[in-house]
């Protein structure tokens, strides 16, 4: 006898798939729920956090089900009173795909599935209800009238970047078509068309199309003897042809020619059929444009056997980014996109050196710190990375350390093939320094964090920003831990990395100009990334490790979470994020301009306005740096 | 004054032994509770229910629960009251002895919770008297001293109905020590998180 439960039992009775249940039945059930209270912007589940072993009940308040893309939050439902969610564990194995965020002060019933399954299993009308939640896609709010009762999407497939990519996309396409006059014979026209190997040929008159024929027409008009072969080529070409301007998106090619039904686009210069033409889209190009997509380019490097693909591919993503950025799309993006890719490209040449060297002694974990910790490399910078391997007993230790050190050499050799550079200062996994056992890690870690400023030489903040890339997640979790434990009140600490963030020298004048290098082969250049990407990159480390927050490492992705866990100074935290993607911008078309890491800007070449918005983007810098010193009152150190 | 030179050598109930000897370790599951007695004087009054939930990792455990009526009947004897009410409940009926004896396994070393504790915990220290046993030695918290901690406010006490208006926390029209125990969960957790407590 359970008074509560009760109650429970009672309130759960009035919604689905509850309703179909006795009496009996749900008391039964609310004896092993679990009550939990959720603070307004609490996060129940996130994206990819291991599943729970209950599912959700609304009992008050209202959660907010979203997907994150690029640090901005897609609402995909709100739940209510009384409506279900985070049903994934039914169903599926994997990680929860949508994050779950209470918007008020919410209570909701954790109902523990080894608890619901045999009444599910016993139902068809509970099973029916629970399948229809998990498989309906409510994405598009419209939609939600149709549904019958309330049906909560738990199976989102956002509408990720990759279709959303084909806006932007651009396609390339054949700019020197054939072409003709209207007077000539089908016959020759036909002949052109086989020797030159092309399916279409356009009818012009002064460069100004008059139609099209392709190899259908040839088939349906002459083929079929409803015209001699001798005949003037006015007389089977299609007309009018559909014509686009130059530089169409591959979305939009793709409808043009499913709305006309046609198999070719004629490209003129103002995009109508009274101007030259420029050139032929054939659908053949738009299989190639996909081609070049972001999941089709992992999908290669998942069957790359040789550093020398990997290249290509790599390639194959800088053309990838420097159309993305001249499409404007945003940067944010750009970095989620690449960063998989470049992910993907590491974890491939991992697997290379692992297929060479035969399988690990022990289960290891790659991580990759720095710039594609952050997941912010686009351009080809130097690589860093620690190998972490789990404690095997001392007689063995050699052994498998000198397998690991094998496999790090190996990869990072693939690695610099590929195009990165090694890092100058030796962070990789293959350096006997960074290669080590979970235990040398963990007292490495302990040591940097509690004695900082001591042997301090070879700590640099970059070891605080990893992400694994290959093997035992469960590692990288350790570290984290490691990490998080020793941040935890640890004044002296903070007073280093603050110091050591504020220690970057300041990209102006005291009379606003740029401070630019004084000697060396850059010299009047701007160094962009020590003087402005990298205090803002240490600033949101720094309060990301204060804030205990885990799991967010890109650093806009930073300044955003940021602003949402200290509200106080939410307006710096975005400024700064703003300024973040701007600088790198910067860098980026530097970079992709003279094949380089793009750390050094020359200014002379910026046009004015640039000059201003780049000076602009450096202004938060200051109030970021302001907060710093009034929130860790650095004193030991500087 | 010299109470515990009386009890130095005193033989207690097994189940007081095994309770005392939980206290080797310290304990991370919280015991929200709540009693409903006959009056406001521990040396005279007797608790007529007990309603009790476990809170552990944050969240509320229903299953985790104690619930039952005491049928006092010397005490309602001696005062020459009806307790038919109590007969006819449906709850689980104990007697005093067996009730605080389940409850006193129940709690285990859990930290205790409640809405003005200081009392629910003298009304089962004098019950426990009676079974020839010591006082209750978990650690208490109170919820009004939560919300007053947490409020800056040192010169109010408050009801616990003014305590769930504060947090929003529904109000039902059933009354029972478990449904009051219930609500200081919730209200518990509330203050719990808003505290940092871990």
């Amino acid at each position: 006898m359970n008074t509560i439960a009760e109650h429970i039992a009672d309130f759960l009775k009035e919604y689905p798939p509850f309703n179909h249940l006795t009496f009996e039945e749900l008391s039964e059930i609310a004896i092993s729920i679990r009550v939990v209270n959720l603070e307004k912007h609490k996060i129940l589940f996130q994206i990819n956090d291991l599943l729970h072993d209950s599912f959700y009940v609304v009992a008050s308040g209202v959660i907010n089900l979203s997907v994150i893309a690029d640090a901005e939050e897609t609402l995909l439902n709100k739940c209510n009173e009384g409506d279900i969610f985070g049903l994934r564990p039914f169903f599926a194995k994997n990680n929860y795909m949508m994050t779950a965020k209470a918007r008020e002060e919410s209570i909701v019933y954790a109902i523990p599935i080894a608890t619901f399954r045999p009444f599910v299993a016993n139902n068809s009308e509970v099973l029916n209800f629970l399948l229809e939640s998990f498989a309906v896609n409510t994405r598009n709010p419209k939609d939600k009238e149709n549904l019958i009762g309330k049906l909560i999407s738990d199976n989102v497939f956002y509408s990720d970047q990759q279709s959303e990519m084909q806006y932007f996309q651009s396609l390339s396409y054949n700019t020197s078509p054939l072409k003709t006059t209207v007077t000539a014979i089908a016959k020759d026209v036909a002949q052109l068309m086989t020797e030159s190997l092309k399916n279409n040929i356009v009818v012009c008159d002064n460069n100004i199309p008059l139609g099209i024929i392709t190899d259908t027409d040839m088939r349906s008009k002459i083929a079929t003897g409803r015209y001699p072969v001798t005949v003037s080529v006015d007389k089977i070409m299609s007309s009018p042809v559909i014509t686009v301007v130059e530089n169409v998106s591959l979305a939009e090619a793709q409808l043009l020619m499913l709305k006309h039904n046609v198999t070719h686009l004629c490209v003129t210069q103002d995009g109508t059929d009274k101007s030259d033409v420029k050139g032929i889209i054939s659908e053949h190009d738009l299989i190639v444009a996909q081609a070049n997509n972001p999941g089709v380019l992992i999908k290669e490097i998942k069957r790359c056997q040789s550093p020398k693909e990997l290249k290509q591919i790599r390639e194959r993503l800088t053309d990838l980014i420097q159309t993305s950025i001249s499409k404007n799309i945003p940067l944010s993006h750009i970095f989620n996109i690449a960063s998989e890719i470049n992910l993907a490209i590491i974890k491939r040449s991992v697997e290379l050196s692992i297929l060479d060297l035969g399988s690990p002694p022990a289960r290891f974990a790659w991580l990759s710190i720095g710039s594609q910790g952050r997941k912010e490399q686009l351009l080809l910078t130097d690589q860093d990375s620690i190998l972490i391997f789990e404690d095997v007993a001392a007689e063995k230790y050699r052994e498998v350390k000198d397998y690991f050190l094998r496999l790090g050499k190996r990869t990072t050799a693939t690695l610099e093939k590929i195009g990165y550079e090694l890092c100058p200062n030796g962070h990789m996994g293959s350096n006997m320094l960074w290669c080590k056992s979970l235990t040398d890690w963990t007292k490495q870690y302990d040591s940097w964090m509690n004695t900082p400023g001591e042997n301090s030489n070879d700590l640099s903040s970059i070891f605080f920003d990893y992400e694994i890339t290959f093997g035992e997640q469960k590692i990288e979790d350790a570290i984290g831990n490691v990490v998080f434990k020793n941040a935890k009140n640890n004044t002296l600490f903070f007073d280093f990395l603050g110091n050591d963030a504020l220690r970057k020298n300041s990209p102006l004048t005291f009379f606003k100009n740029f401070i630019v290098e004084e000697e060396g082969p850059n010299k009047d250049k701007f160094d962009i990334k020590t003087r402005a990407l990298m205090p803002l990159i240490d600033g949101s480390r720094l309060f990301i490790l204060n804030f205990d927050i885990r799991g967010i490492n890109n650093t806009f992705q930073r300044f955003k979470q940021l602003a949402i866990t200290d509200p106080k100074h939410a307006e710096i935290y975005l400024n700064c994020g703003e300024a973040f993607l701007i600088l790198s911008k910067f860098r980026t078309l530097e970079g992709l301009k003279n094949d380089n890491s793009g750390q050094f800007i020359n200014l002379n070449e910026l046009s004015k306005i640039d000059r201003e918005k780049l000076k602009n983007a450096l202004a938060p810098m200051r109030e970021l740096e302001e907060l710093i010193k009034s929130k860790f009152q650095l004193t030991q150190f500087s | 004054m010299l109470d515990w030179l009386k009890n130095i050598n005193k033989e207690y109930p097994e189940f007081w032994k095994t309770y005392v000897s939980k206290f080797d370790k310290k304990s991370t599951r919280f015991v929200v509770l709540s009693t409903e007695t006959s009056g406001l004087n521990p040396n005279k009054d007797v608790i007529l229910s007990i309603g009790s939930f476990a809170v552990t990792n944050d969240s509320i455990a229903i299953g985790d629960s104690f619930e039952a009526v005491l049928l006092q009947y010397k005490f309602f004897h001696d005062n020459g009251l009806s307790n038919e009410f109590l007969v006819e409940s449906k709850m689980k009926k104990l007697g005093e002895s067996d009730a605080i004896k389940s409850f006193i396994e129940f709690i285990g070393n859990s930290i205790l919770v409640g809405h003005h504790i200081d009392f629910d915990v003298e009304m089962i220290n004098a019950a426990l008297e009676r079974l020839d046993c010591g006082r209750l030695k978990n650690e208490a918290l109170d919820v009004d001293v939560m919300h007053r901690k947490l409020n800056d406010i040192n010169d109010k006490q408050f009801s616990l109905d003014e305590l769930c208006t504060a947090y929003n926390i529904p109000k039902s029209d059933r009354n029972s020590s478990a449904e009051d125990a219930y609500k200081t969960a919730l209200l518990f957790l509330k203050l719990k998180s808003r505290l940092g407590i871990k």
